[in-house]
């Protein structure tokens, strides 16, 4: 018989081995790169594992390990990787992300001068790559910017132009079974109310700091901010399902497909949702003005960065380049139903056409103004959690509009201070 | 009989090592870390600087309304949830301690649900209980019972029925399995002497069975309420903490602190609950100790 000290230790020694050994494993030579991404869902992986074949194809002796975390808690989960600064070399940064992540020093500065690829992204995927800290911590892979969709057998001959013909068309639908709008009360309720808000403060407001007007005041202090909240509340009153109050992103979008509401404001990913839904008399349209005829909406968007600390980082950047050329970025954008960040997609069919349009309107009306959120203040995720409280609280009654105006403009006053 | 020597210690030593390795790092540690920044000002935003600041994020917690929303609604989400699933796992228990054709494969599909991820089972009971295409407004039409659509998880009155509904159907099974095997330690004499002496069957359940298990009981108990206050996945799937927080408990206030970067904040509640943990387990503890002396 073995000593039995021998055999334990060698146990405890590859248990230890196994549990806390990394995966930098493989055939000497070998460079494996792992990638993390965020916004996961099954087709999109398959997507993407098939542009990382094409990848590794062209560049033998590199594997790249993609990990696919659930996507509610993506975000927390790259967070936590990201703060034991080991094993990850590509990851998917977020607009929402970019500011923490780069403050913490987890990302790369990636090179824009040398790449080919540099100019033939738009001036829109330039101006992001570079928004956050005036470098590029990561290539945007697609922008997601809100659409009014908008049922045409519902008795609707003409889109809404404004909010307050939304309003009107809203109510004249609502009937029985029906409603007129996939109101957003549950997560990301908020957004919609400052979506309002902002196109009723019109011209004055700073597009640049959006939260602001020009004259250094919030948004939420001006009476037009009041006018806005109210027109919210009657739309949730009389134009929508009761039942939204708790309503997120898959009950606005079924709600819209299953013929219980006529109209939904949402990113383009719905206009594939809706195409496979079955519902055929639907159309889209630029989002709602302000009564001086102003619309303004931040366009979201996610990008490739690499981490400061990869063992590989001309490998991961290589990636990171391949994934965001032409061909690669608007096969990705296709399948995930994303603006493109490439130049040569204005030459594709898919994205001139059909639902596509109302995006090619508003990005030639001059009064639909793309906005910059203040994601880089350090108040902006507690806002999200608290604002979307208050809308709650604010549809069932609970609180009035000054008070929950009052409320959010001493917020920003506040977050003002702190980044001055 | 072997002697315990020193040898052989640094051998048994060695064997718990993985165990206790295993534990301190991914347990103790993780808690104790917690427990820290519960002191420092943690702000995701930027960690490059987390200063300690005493009291500071305990004082914050504690004099938001929302922190004490959550805690009296903590006190019913626990409380109801705790006495259907006791008072139904109890029922179910009794049922399947009888021997009928397939009760083995009964069982199984009984406890199926105690497997599943409460994350899961909330998306679930979110679609189940949604207002406009939910399958539960759905029955009740037809069944006649209601004449509109109730709008379960919109309405603040509802929602909390509609979550803690979804809690109790989870967590029955759980008492159904703990109960059943105090159930099996019942020797059987015992039935079969008061039997003899002629006790009816309430009498039977009420002198021999419950005597017998009321240890175990008010252990499952402690542990079901601790678990249950610990839960938040459920709610977390089905309202988020809403409508406007009138169904937060606790553990989702804490993860909406963690969700706004306050990691800070996150730990002073964290370790708040411990607190109120611990009291309540010497206080149950204690009372139920009592209970067994006499």
């Amino acid at each position: 018989m073995r000593n039995p000290v021998l055999v334990a230790t060698a146990t405890v020694v590859t248990l230890l081995l196994t549990g806390c050994g990394s995966g930098s494993s493989g055939q000497p030579g070998e460079i494996r790169l792992r990638m993390i991404e965020s916004l996961t869902g099954p087709e999109r992986t398959k997507l993407i594992k098939s542009l990382l074949a094409d990848f590794e194809r062209a560049n033998p002796g590199v594997t790249v390990e993609l990990i696919s975390p659930p996507l509610d808690s993506a975000d927390q989960k790259i967070t936590q990787i990201l703060q034991t600064k080991k094993g990850l070399d590509v990851l998917e940064v977020r607009d929402h992300t970019a500011k923490s992540f780069s403050n913490n020093g987890w990302l790369a500065e990636l090179p824009t001068t040398e790449w080919a690829g540099w100019p033939a992204l738009t001036e829109l995927a330039q101006k992001k790559a570079v928004e956050v800290g005036g470098k590029a911590y990561l290539i945007p892979y697609g922008f997601y910017q809100r659409t009014l969709f908008y049922r045409t057998d519902f008795g609707m001959t003409a889109p809404p132009a404004t909010w307050q013909e939304l309003y009107e068309a809203g109510k004249r639908m609502t009937t029985g079974d029906r409603y007129g709008y996939s109101f957003r009360g549950g997560k990301g309720g908020a957004d919609y109310a400052v979506m309002m808000i902002s196109a009723y403060n019109g011209d004055q407001l700073n597009p640049e700091k959006s939260f602001y007007l020009k004259d250094k005041r919030t948004i939420f202090s001006t009476p037009e901010a009041a006018q806005a909240l109210d027109l919210f509340v009657k739309i949730f009153k009389e134009a929508s399902p009761p039942d939204s109050v708790s309503w997120g992103y898959p009950e606005m979008v079924q709600g819209f497909t299953s013929g219980v509401t006529g109209m939904l404001i949402q990113d383009p990913e719905v206009i594939k949702t809706v195409e496979e839904s079955g519902v055929t008399a639907w159309s889209t349209a630029p989002i709602p003005k302000g009564p001086t005829g102003y619309a303004y909406q931040p366009v979201g968007y996610a990008g490739w960065g690499v981490t400061s600390f990869s063992e590989h980082p001309a490998e991961a950047v290589k990636l990171v380049q391949f994934l965001s050329e032409a061909e690669q970025s608007i096969a990705f954008a296709k399948g995930n139903s994303l603006i493109p960040i490439s130049k040569e997609a204005q030459n594709d069919p898919q994205f001139s056409q059909g639902a596509w349009k109302a995006y090619l309107q508003a990005q030639q009306d001059p009064k639909q103004v793309i906005t910059i959120r203040p994601v880089d203040y350090p108040g902006w995720s507690q806002f999200l959690v608290d604002s979307d409280r208050d809308v709650q609280s604010l549809i069932t009654g609970k609180k009035g509009t000054a008070e929950v105006l009052k409320a959010w403009d001493a917020f920003w006053v506040d977050q003002a201070k702190k980044v001055s | 009989m072997r002697t315990f020597t020193v040898r052989r210690a640094r051998f048994i030593a060695l064997c718990l090592l993985p165990g206790v390795v295993f534990v301190v790092l991914f347990t103790y540690y993780p808690m104790v870390r917690g427990a820290v920044i519960a002191f420092q000002r943690y702000n995701l935003f930027d960690i490059t600087a987390t200063p300690f600041v005493g009291l500071e994020n305990f004082r914050a917690v504690l004099a938001e309304d929302r922190f004490w929303t959550a805690l009296r609604n903590t006190g019913t989400w626990v409380a109801v949830s705790l006495f259907f699933q006791f008072l139904l796992g109890f029922g179910l228990a009794l049922l399947l301690r009888r021997h009928f054709r397939g009760r083995g494969l009964y069982q199984a599909w009984v406890f199926f649900p105690w497997a599943m991820s409460g994350f899961l089972i909330g998306l679930l009971w979110r679609w189940m209980f949604n207002g406009q295409f939910g399958v539960v407004n759905d029955l009740l039409l037809k069944a006649g019972l209601i004449e509109e659509r109730i709008g379960f998880l919109a309405s603040p009155g509802w929602a909390m029925t509609s979550v803690i509904v979804a809690n109790i159907w989870y967590g029955v099974t759980f008492f159904a399995i703990m109960i059943m095997a105090a159930l099996q330690s019942v020797p059987g004499e015992l039935y079969e002497a008061a039997a003899v002496d002629g006790a009816s069957r309430l009498r039977r359940f009420w002198h021999v069975t419950l005597p017998h298990i009321r240890p175990t009981l008010a252990l499952i108990v402690l542990l079901r309420i601790i678990w249950i206050l610990n839960f938040p996945d459920l709610i977390y799937a089905m309202t988020g903490g809403g409508p406007a927080g009138s169904t937060d408990i606790v553990t989702t206030f804490l993860i909406q602190q963690v969700i706004g970067g306050d990691y800070g904040r996150a730990g002073a509640v964290g370790l708040l609950v411990l607190a109120l943990l611990l009291a309540f387990s010497i206080f149950y503890l204690n009372a139920t100790r009592f209970e067994k002396a006499r």
